[in-house]
């Protein structure tokens, strides 16, 4: 009997050594993504990736901002395709204020964001609908409101904040947001939590997570992150048109999901799928556009990736906790 | 008469690292009642389940009647002439009588597609009839009736075409004693008819009065199999324990004093729906059970105290003054709670076995700058996992991959580490096997000796009667038994207070 014991647990102990040479697999397969699609792009555009890697990495730094709150809502089992018409809304307040001063446009811009993320979060928590149903409602309804706001003509910012276009200051905000992101996510009870949720929100529940609460502010704060990038938006662009923030969602859900990021979240995300993800999700739309590729033909691929990596990447036994 | 009808042979069923049936060999007998008996968790019900296709067979077969059978769903058991009333609530909210009674056998009323309603109704009708249970109304919706009269439209449905065996699966501890004596004619009757009963059942004294066969299982093993003429009480509880069932299996103390300080204090506790005006207090060091059928309301009990019920009213107070009404405030003033609903309310399944240990008490694993600190967490985890004795590789192995006693040690290493003083453990126990049971006993022994306060809600009489200084039985949602330690307490002092 105890011999049976003991060769069970020997094989268990293979058993979990397979699995985790998998998992394993599973998180390097982005990095090394990363850097085959950077070579084969950099010879098949004969170096011009890398002489313009400045022009590359402008397109990353809101994808990657908006991803980070992104990446906690689905870190606790949530999604949100509301990410674009935040960031149009966003940009919109930003320009509009900017014109009175430009610090105020940006608490503007990350208050309109929060704003639009506690609509997300009432409906999600209190009302109890599933969170891609919400989210999928205010994309249209907020898509509809800067649709009228641009009917007219785009609306442009203040010409300060065209001056303020350069790739420090870019940068900078990006890798702020990265760095609290990266801490708060690993090192503080904050991570912990949203995984617990995640991976059970009834036993996180029970363990005394205010999970109500914290789902709520989630979607707050990933409003306001992506109120913060609107403002990095802007910059780069100018003006707001009737399409600005158009399919961020979609953008930032391929780039997690590149990145190796469980469609389910819970315990297994990391914060490094954020950063991964999306300089690989920029690093392959620019090289694709680099080579000649169309919008249409662009579109396609995008979908293809994305099927491919959700069907390596997801975690079919938790597949039931989508929320 | 003792015409072979199943063998089961050789017959092996693993859940994870959980051996539930481990090469369980023995013969049922055409006209007999046949009992299966040994602790929860000794793999009776996962073989049952085996055989009416509600589990796959992972090795091993039956063979009735001379042909192997493989049933794939419970219409294919049934098909094969198997059937089975199960434990739990087994007829389906939303249909009517006769849907449930028909379910999966439809086809008989389906002419040309349609469905020829008042056809089913007529004929379930006739077999209620028939069977005395005539108040009830075959075309009313099932969801009209109590526990009790779905049970007996679920004896029906499993008994009318005659089956060759029938599976009863602990459906006697739900019901009251008109439902049992119900119960037994028809068990009676399926025997005169030469077919055969497949009957498990905690309680002894009725598997010796009901059966004429009785084969014991073990932690997944077969034990042996007697015949009821020829044994005692007492000889199948030491054929189920493999011992003599004494001793330092419970705690052995009798007539020792509990302190006379109250921790916790329940007044006018209403949880709609649930429970009605429960108010009770608990004692520092004491050991406060709360026993009852799985629907009298002491589930939730459990949940009220820890301040986890929805729409509570009354009052949950500690010693201090502190009303606890949230999971929180609960935890921060050293409350511990484990759900019978291990795999959803206690651990998170889907995360390490470090995470779930230190949930509550990350704020104390914090170091430089009030960040979380991996090393005190795994130092943390570690010790508790070890105080435990979780049988694990280490801490980074996900929970969901553990045995049910595995989890629930996770679960009590999280509270131990946080060191609570009153638990509320609903179901300790529950699907674990003996051995990790006697090391749950002994914890909750030690713990009641370091003047931590205990509350036990359990379906198991025994380990109420053996582990509690007091016991509240619940019914319909109150209190309704108040029984203190003793030696004499029996179950069926219980039984009478829970039915």
């Amino acid at each position: 009997m105890a011999d049976k014991t003991n060769n069970s647990a020997v094989s268990k102990e293979e058993q979990l050594k397979k699995l985790s040479f998998i998992s394993m697999i599973r998180s390097l397969l982005p990095i090394v993504g990363l850097v085959v699609v950077f070579l084969v792009f950099n010879t098949l555009t004969k170096g011009r990736m890398i002489k313009n890697i400045s022009l590359v990495m402008s397109q990353i730094y809101v994808t990657m901002i908006a991803a980070t709150g992104v990446f906690f809502i689905m870190t606790m089992g949530g999604l949100d395709f509301s990410q674009g018409s935040i960031l149009g809304i966003s940009s919109i307040v930003v320009c509009m204020v900017s014109k009175t001063s430009v610090p105020l446009a940006v608490v503007a811009g990350i208050a309109a964001g929060a704003a639009i993320g506690a609509i997300n979060g009432f409906f999600y928590v209190k009302r109890k609908i599933k969170s891609f149903i919400v989210t999928i409602c205010t994309m249209f309804l907020f898509r509809g409101i800067i649709k009228y706001l641009t009917s007219s003509a785009p609306v442009g910012g203040s010409a300060k904040l065209v001056l303020m276009n350069t790739d420090r200051l870019k940068l900078t905000c990006t890798l702020i947001v990265v760095i609290v992101g990266f801490i708060a996510f690993n090192f503080t009870r904050f991570g912990i939590d949203l995984r617990a949720i995640g991976a059970g929100e009834k036993a996180a529940k029970f363990a005394g997570i205010r999970t109500d609460l914290m789902k709520f502010l989630i979607y707050v704060l990933a409003g306001a992150i992506t109120g913060f990038a609107a403002f990095i938006n802007v910059i780069k662009v100018g003006s707001v048109t009737a399409s600005g923030g158009n399919q961020l969602e979609t953008q930032i859900l391929i780039a997690l999901v590149l990145g190796g990021m469980p469609i389910t979240g819970g315990a297994k995300s990391r914060f490094l799928n954020v950063i991964i993800g999306s300089l690989l999700y920029i690093v392959l739309t620019s090289g694709l556009t680099m080579i000649g590729l169309t919008t249409q033909a662009m579109q396609l691929f995008q979908g293809v990736v994305f099927l491919i990596f959700v069907a390596v990447f997801a975690d079919r036994e938790s597949l039931k906790v989508i929320k | 008469m003792s015409e072979v009808r199943l063998q089961v042979q050789n017959l092996c069923k693993t859940f994870g690292i959980t051996k539930a049936v481990q090469n369980v060999s023995f013969n049922v007998n055409k006209g007999e009642v046949h009992a299966l008996i040994g602790e929860n968790g000794s793999g009776k019900s996962t073989l049952t389940n085996m055989l009416t296709g509600i589990y796959s067979i992972d090795s091993g077969t039956f063979v009735l009647d001379g042909k192997e059978i493989h049933p794939k769903n419970q219409v294919e058991a049934n098909n094969e002439g198997v059937s089975i009333i199960v434990q739990e609530l087994g007829t389906l909210s939303g249909l009517t009588v006769a849907e449930n009674i028909f379910l999966g056998h439809e086809d008989r009323f389906v002419n040309r597609g349609i469905k020829n309603t008042s056809a089913m109704n007529r004929e379930a009708q006739k077999l209620l009839d028939q069977y005395g249970f005539g108040r009830i109304r075959a075309n009313a919706m099932v969801d009209d009736y109590n526990f009790e009269d779905r049970k007996l439209v679920e004896i029906v449905k499993a008994t009318y075409f005659n089956p060759k065996i029938v599976v009863i699966d602990e459906t006697t501890t739900a019901l009251s004693q008109e439902g049992r004596e119900e119960l037994y004619k028809q068990m009676n009757r399926i025997r005169s008819e030469g077919n055969t009963i497949i009957f498990i059942s905690h309680d002894l004294p009725e598997v010796l009065r009901m059966s004429d066969t009785i084969t014991c299982l073990r932690d997944g093993v077969y034990i042996d199999t007697v015949k009821s003429a020829d044994v005692t009480e007492d000889d199948l509880k030491k054929l189920m324990v493999g011992r003599e069932v004494t001793g330092d299996y419970y705690r052995a103390d009798y007539g020792e004093a509990v302190s006379d300080e109250v921790v916790l204090s329940v007044k006018d506790v209403t949880v709609p729906g649930q429970i009605q005006d429960i108010s009770f207090e608990l004692h520092k060091g004491e050991i406060l059970g709360f026993g009852g059928l799985s629907e009298s309301g002491m589930h939730e009990v459990g949940k009220a105290c820890f301040g986890a019920s929805f729409d509570r009213k009354g009052s949950v107070t500690l010693a201090d003054g502190t009303q606890i009404n949230d999971i929180p405030t609960a935890i921060s003033h050293s409350m511990a709670y484990t759900s019978k609903d291990r795999d959803n309310e206690s651990v998170v399944m889907n995360q390490s076995i470090r995470d779930n240990i230190c949930l509550p008490s990350l704020g104390e694993l914090t170091g430089f700058l009030h960040l979380l600190s991996r090393g005190k967490m795994k130092k943390f985890a570690n010790e508790y996992a070890a105080e435990m004795s979780v049988k694990m590789v280490n801490t980074d192995q996900f929970v969901s991959d553990l045995s049910g006693g595995n989890k629930q040690k996770v679960v009590l290493a999280r509270w131990i580490g946080k060191n609570s003083d009153i638990l509320v453990l609903d179901s300790p126990t529950r699907g674990i096997d003996i051995k990790v049971k006697q090391d749950i006993y002994q914890l909750m022994d030690k713990m009641r000796k370091e003047g931590k306060s205990i509350i036990m809600i359990s379906e198991e009489l025994m380990e109420l009667i053996g582990m509690c200084d007091r016991i509240l039985i619940m019914k319909d949602g109150r209190i309704n038994g108040d029984l203190q330690r003793s030696p004499d307490l029996d179950e069926n002092s219980l039984i009478a207070k829970m039915v």
